[in-house]
């Protein structure tokens, strides 16, 4: 074996000890799915259950009231990927905006848009749900998906600093064979933008999918829940609690979010060669 | 105002007018400041003047400063925010280089990086929910995996959530854990590094490690700058992990201030006086990033 | 890789047709449209939505619309519909209704004109849900606090075994022998803060003055506070009772303590007890709370575990009594709910429940006998609508106790001064 061989299968052994490592909480909570509470609650470490299970997944598919959880799953899946398209592209309308056009207050919205990350939800969350109150938008999906068409910071700041490292005289030329500032941004910037922009529909489908508090409060049927909610509702620790079930629904809850990264991600691999900037 | 007077000067025109950089960057910014005067400026304006209230559900009344002056008396408060301080000094750096190895690590041209990636990201997924908080329970428990690996090594175990000095490192472990979403960010300006630059280090005779300092670390430091940011905010604001493992406890040492925002808020009440813990709190997390700002020119590179 | 992105696109369509299609709600224009919400978990959701399909049924001019919620996450939604105006017409209530009390309605027309019937419950049970002249709901199940133990571990230590007029001397005595003779705790987790409230109680006075409706404190010298402390922080430095770190790591009543074999005593409220029970599969028994002195006060008092409420905004009140009152006395509604809420109040939903009863809700029904005929009368000493942020308080004290870092007597003074500070506030 040759010196290049050993470092390669070290290299490879090393991220997967550690990857080991790193995911074994979560091979845990897979396995819970298979045990019974007594085993689940009294600390076993095993990742293979004494007996597996099966109905776990029976029991906790189910649902509540004869509302099963394949309801949930669609609901989810509807909110997380009409936020994920509009946050994206808000947020990368926002992004040029803020990067690219020297507009009078820019500074100041800049500022306003970090100190609106600065203020916890608790003190937010009341008056909030009175505006949408108000306006007869709550028991409607609408609140929920209405935040994420108007950008997140997170996303704007993150597009706006891969920005920075599209030249400037891609614009310059462009406007030179008679683009605007409208047509460079779909033209030249927004293509160019796709790792950032892959890397944001990643992060946002995960973060929609699992948001708790806007669906809790703005929900108001049980036929509307989502996933996350649908999850705590197993639980109550002064009564009695299903946590094998609980455990089967989180795992599967995995899965989307899972299998969206794994496309995203390949994108994301794939995207290089092809749009790499010389800078 | 000066791009209307321009407009009266010369002749009207719509064309010129929607080409102006003032439009075009209000035009852009509009789904920003619309919905911020919608939903967010309103929610804002409130709880500022619900901290000069004791507002609580049953309505309240204008009390001046005295939710203020309360605050710096509260040994509890004062408390939380140097829990706070600590938190995000040890879990943020930590939570960022770890993201940044991993990326690097996994930007190579080898078999099954893109199952790595997603193998390391796996752990960020489970997020807050109340299954990783049991597992998180179990393994820092007085017999759990990780004293087990401690005894294994020689070491006394530790009774994590039983002493008020340990309480905080489950939870920064945790947050270190999940360090997908910088990894993400870090790989994808990884990827915009161009590979001539790494080439021509190599011609001069760079190692790696060289590479990484002379050419990686210059050319990321932008998206750098954003991830200690964003981390750092976020950090400032973490709640689920404390509210679903430790309470706060034991004795606050892992009371968080955003867990005792919502505690008086939600538990008890007193939302004038969590309005005004609020306010104090987005003081002192402004001045952290208008110091990290104020920095960056002297070690991020634009282009 | 095409073809998958086809098809997610495809998915994605699909899912948003079919979840826009699907947002019609119910009832007509000749129904009252009632709406109401509860906290639980699956089984209590599965129950509760049967029976109100079962009601809608019988009932065909009312409509209800049903959410249901964690427990965490059901006082979230409900501040944040108090703080609009939007409560629903009934609403499960617990302890701390007192905060609500300018949301609730006054019940006793509905009880006055028979459309809650009331005829086959007593007094001391009605008692738990009357407050300040209002009749603000209808209990779901009443409870009493008590002591679960393991009579065969306490045998095997050599501790003599707990009766019902028993005291704390004993209480902690019994947790040393057990710790010193089999290694395990002698307790697992206590209510720390009601246990505080009843030996205030015991002690000849009260915590909250009820001449004041609890506005006021009902004692001034704290050294009554001082052995509870002490008793506390002497268990947990010897060992006998679970530290923090072992506290935390017990995630609900069926993972207790005692259910796992590591003490050989818990509290329990004495609905709980069943499922503590079930779960250990070992006869455990069940006492009173433990009293100052042997033959004093107990202290003891039923409490309403939950209750359903009317929101005094509703539009349809009538309809919602309607509901209460099938929810308490229908006998097949009840089959279904199986008294998973508490012991019911109702004498013949009782009876049906206990005639295929096992042993552990026989002990539960007789221990509730035992403390309706304990009951001070005082109704619960210990509701304020301020109890969150005290208890918070004193837990924090208690935390510093126990770790050393001040005297039993400070913390005892701490938090006298602290209550007295919150309730002038308020």
């Amino acid at each position: 074996m040759n010196k290049k061989t050993i470092k390669k299968i070290t290299y490879h052994i090393l991220i997967l000890a550690f990857g080991f490592v790193m995911v074994y909480p979560v091979l845990w909570m897979i396995s819970g799915s298979l045990k019974d509470n007594s085993e689940i609650l009294t600390g076993s470490l095993n990742l293979i259950p004494d007996v597996f299970r099966w109905e776990n997944f029976a029991n906790g598919w189910r649902g509540f009231g004869g509302i099963s959880f394949s309801v949930f799953f669609r609901n989810s899946l509807f909110v997380a990927v009409v936020s994920t398209i509009g946050t994206v592209l808000s947020s990368a309308c926002i992004a040029y905006a803020f990067s690219r056009i020297k507009f009078k207050g820019s500074k100041f919205w800049f500022g306003v848009m970090l100190a609106t990350m600065m203020l916890p939800f608790q003190v937010i969350l009341i008056p909030q749900y009175i505006i949408f109150h108000r306006l007869g938008l709550v028991g409607t999906y609408l609140p929920i998906l209405i935040p994420n068409f108007i950008g997140r910071a997170f996303f704007i700041y993150l597009m706006m600093q891969f920005m920075v490292s599209i030249p400037k005289e891609l614009d310059e030329a462009a406007i030179m064979d008679g683009c605007n500032k409208y047509t460079v941004f779909t033209r030249i910037i927004f293509p160019l933008l796709r790792p950032a922009l892959i890397t944001s529909a990643i992060i946002q489908f995960y973060w929609a999918w699992d948001d708790f508090m806007g669906p809790l409060i703005y929900l108001q049927r049980p036929q509307m829940f989502t996933v996350s909610i649908a999850l705590r509702n197993f639980a109550d620790t002064t009564s009695v609690t299903d946590w094998g079930a609980m455990f089967a629904m989180s795992t599967l809850s995995l899965l989307p979010v899972f299998v969206m990264f794994l496309f995203f991600n390949k994108q994301l691999v794939e995207g290089i060669s092809t749009t790499g900037v010389k800078g | 105002m000066a791009a209307k007077i321009e407009v009266e000067k010369k002749s009207f025109s719509l064309k010129d007018f929607i080409q102006k950089e003032n439009t075009v960057g209000y035009v852009f910014a509009a789904p920003f400041i619309i919905g911020f005067l919608a939903f967010t400026l309103i929610p804002m304006i409130l709880s500022l003047y619900y901290s000069f209230t004791d507002f609580n559900l049953r309505g309240g009344d204008w009390i001046g400063l005295e939710n203020y002056v309360r605050l710096f008396n509260d040994d509890r408060f004062i408390n939380s925010v140097l829990v706070t301080l600590r938190f995000v000094f040890v879990s943020v750096p930590l939570r960022l280089a770890f993201g940044l190895l991993v990326a690097y690590l996994l930007t190579r041209k080898a078999k099954g990086v893109s199952f790595y990636r997603a193998l390391y990201y796996l752990p960020t997924l489970i997020g807050g929910s109340i299954a990783v908080a049991i597992v998180w329970r179990e393994l820092f428990s007085i017999n759990g995996a990780v004293n087990v690996m401690l005894e294994g090594l020689g070491a006394a175990p530790v009774n994590w959530f039983g002493d008020p000095r340990m309480a905080m490192w489950p939870l920064i472990l945790m947050s270190i854990w999940q360090f997908g979403s910088s990894m993400i960010i870090f790989a994808a300006g990884l990827k915009e590094i161009p590979a001539e630059l790494y080439e021509a280090a190599e011609m001069d005779g760079a190692n790696k490690l060289k590479s990484f300092f002379k050419i990686t670390l210059p050319c990321l430091s932008p998206v750098i700058l954003y991830n200690l940011i964003m981390q750092m905010i976020s950090a400032f604001m973490t709640f689920t992990q404390a509210f679903v493992i430790t309470g706060g406890g034991p004795m606050d040492s892992t009371n968080f201030y955003a867990l005792y925002v919502y505690r008086h808020a939600f538990d008890f009440f007193n939302m004038g006086y969590a309005s005004a813990m609020s306010w104090v709190m987005l003081v002192i997390i402004s001045i952290f990033t208008v110091i990290v700002l104020k920095t960056s020119k002297y070690w991020v590179h634009q282009n | 890789m095409k073809k998958i992105f086809t098809t997610l696109c495809l998915v994605i369509i699909l899912t948003i047709l079919t979840a826009c299609g699907n947002e019609s709600g119910g009832g007509g224009d000749d129904q009252y449209v009632i709406r109401i919400a509860w906290w639980g978990s699956q089984m209590r959701h599965d129950a509760t939505i049967e029976v109100i399909e079962l009601f809608m049924e019988q009932n065909p001019d009312i409509y209800i619309e049903y959410e249901f919620f964690d427990p965490d996450g059901y006082w979230t939604a409900m501040n944040t519909r108090v703080a609009s105006d939007d409560v629903w017409d009934v609403f499960q209530m617990g302890g701390n209704f007192q905060q609500y009390i300018d949301n609730i309605l006054d019940i006793t027309p509905f009880i006055e004109d028979g459309t809650i019937d009331v005829s086959r419950t007593d007094e001391s049970f009605l008692n738990t849900t009357y407050f300040e002249g209002k009749m603000v709901g209808i209990s779901n199940g009443v409870n009493s606090n008590g002591i679960a133990f393991d009579p065969a571990l306490f045998e095997e230590a050599g501790a003599p075994l707990l009766h019902a007029d028993w005291t704390w001397d004993d209480f902690a005595n019994s947790a040393m022998i057990i710790h010193e003779n089999l290694g395990i705790y002698g307790s697992s987790a206590l209510s720390d803060f009601i246990a505080l409230t009843i030996l205030v109680t015991q002690s000849g006075a009260n915590f909250f003055d009820p001449a004041t409706n609890s506005t006021t404190l009902g004692f001034d010298d704290p050294s009554i506070l001082v052995p509870y402390f002490e008793m506390r922080r002497d268990l947990v430095q010897a060992g006998a009772f679970p530290d923090a770190g072992r506290l935390a790591t017990i995630t609900d009543i069926e993972g207790d303590l005692l259910v796992t074999g590591d003490a050989a005593m818990t509290w329990v409220a004495s609905n709980q007890f069943i499922t503590v029970a079930n779960a250990a599969g070992r006869p455990l028994e069940l006492v009173p709370l433990p009293r100052l002195t042997a033959g004093g006060e107990s202290g003891m008092g039923l409490t309403s575990s939950q209750m359903l409420s009317i929101s005094n905004a509703s539009p349809y009140p009538e309809a919602a009594a309607r509901f209460i009152n099938f929810f308490q006395n229908d006998e097949e509604a009840n089959r279904i709910l199986a008294g998973e809420r508490g012991v019911p109040i109702m004498s013949h939903i009782r009876e049906m429940l206990s005639e295929n009863a096992d042993e552990n809700l026989a002990t539960v029904y007789a221990f509730v006998g035992l403390a309706g005929e304990l009951d001070t009368g005082l109704g619960n000493p210990l509701e304020s609508p301020n109890n969150p942020e005290i208890r918070d308080h004193f837990e924090f004290l208690l935390e510093q106790v126990i770790f050393g870092q001040i005297e039993a007597e400070a913390a005892a003074e701490d938090l006298r001064d602290f209550a007295e500070d919150v309730l002038a506030r308020n």
